[in-house]
């Protein structure tokens, strides 16, 4: 057994980290799309309805990417 | 040309119930009905896909496609439920933090039990994965042209939350 297979042995199945990945990006999206609204709203509350809808849109599509993502992990780790 | 007065509902001008009614945001109506038309394009993918599932696995397909379905459409429309359950605190203290609070806790608790009912589908005997698979991502696809095509046509003035002051009268 050479040094690099001792070093970088990993166990598991390496499908796990799309779970991470299919999390991280929504998380991250769907966190900037919530905050940038509320700002909007406190700088504009008139404006809370058009900004609501439109918030939901973009969280609609981003944990789209999540859905698909995690339901392909589980689907295909075996 | 209409004055912006007529183009309003009256219930939105100033008067004095509003401090105990405060106006509820003009996107509830929007997001209502992307909620009935999620339903109805859930039924139509369910009926659609358990008679393809039918046809190619069996009753195991059937049963994995209405499953699938269900809970594409389900999550889906969690996130506009979270919204208008959030707009009852609207003109409160508390609103932007329990807005804030129940959106997103609601989009963290569904990917947990989105999670949770993956781990438990997955090795059931009488589910097709693939089945399974193949439905979520149709609803969740035809979940997105919904709300697309709702919100692409639903009509909002420019200053949908705007309240106007009460029309002075003679003391």
């Amino acid at each position: 057994m050479d040094s690099t297979t001792v070093l970088a042995e990993l166990t598991g199945n390496i499908a796990t980290v799309g779970y991470g990945l299919a999390a991280i990006g929504p998380a991250i999206g769907v966190g900037i799309v919530v905050g940038k609204t509320i700002e909007g709203v406190a700088r504009q509350p008139e404006l809370a309805g058009r900004l609501q809808v439109l918030m939901y849109i973009g969280i609609a599509f981003t944990e789209a990417l999540a859905f698909i993502g995690i339901a392909t992990y589980f689907i295909f780790t075996n | 040309m209409t004055s912006p007065q007529t183009s309003r509902p009256t219930s939105r001008q100033g008067s004095p119930t509003d401090s105990q009614n405060p106006p509820q945001p003009t996107s509830i109506p929007v997001l209502r009905r992307i909620l009935v038309y999620g339903g109805w394009l859930a039924i139509g993918i369910a009926v659609i896909g358990a008679a393809l599932g039918g046809i190619f696995v069996g009753g195991i397909g059937v049963v994995s496609a209405l499953i699938g379905t269900a809970m594409a459409v389900v999550f889906m429309g969690i996130t506009a439920g979270s919204i208008l359950l959030a707009n009852h605190f609207a003109g409160r203290e508390s609103a932007i933090g329990a807005f804030f609070g129940i959106v997103m806790g609601g989009w963290l608790l569904k990917f947990v039990v989105f999670l949770v009912l993956m781990f438990l589908l997955r090795d059931q005997p009488w589910i097709s994965p693939i089945v399974l698979f193949l439905s979520i991502v149709a609803g969740v696809i035809g979940s997105l042209v919904v709300d697309a095509v709702v919100v692409m046509k639903s009509r909002m003035s420019y200053v949908s939350d705007v309240t106007l002051p009460s029309a002075p009268t003679d003391a």
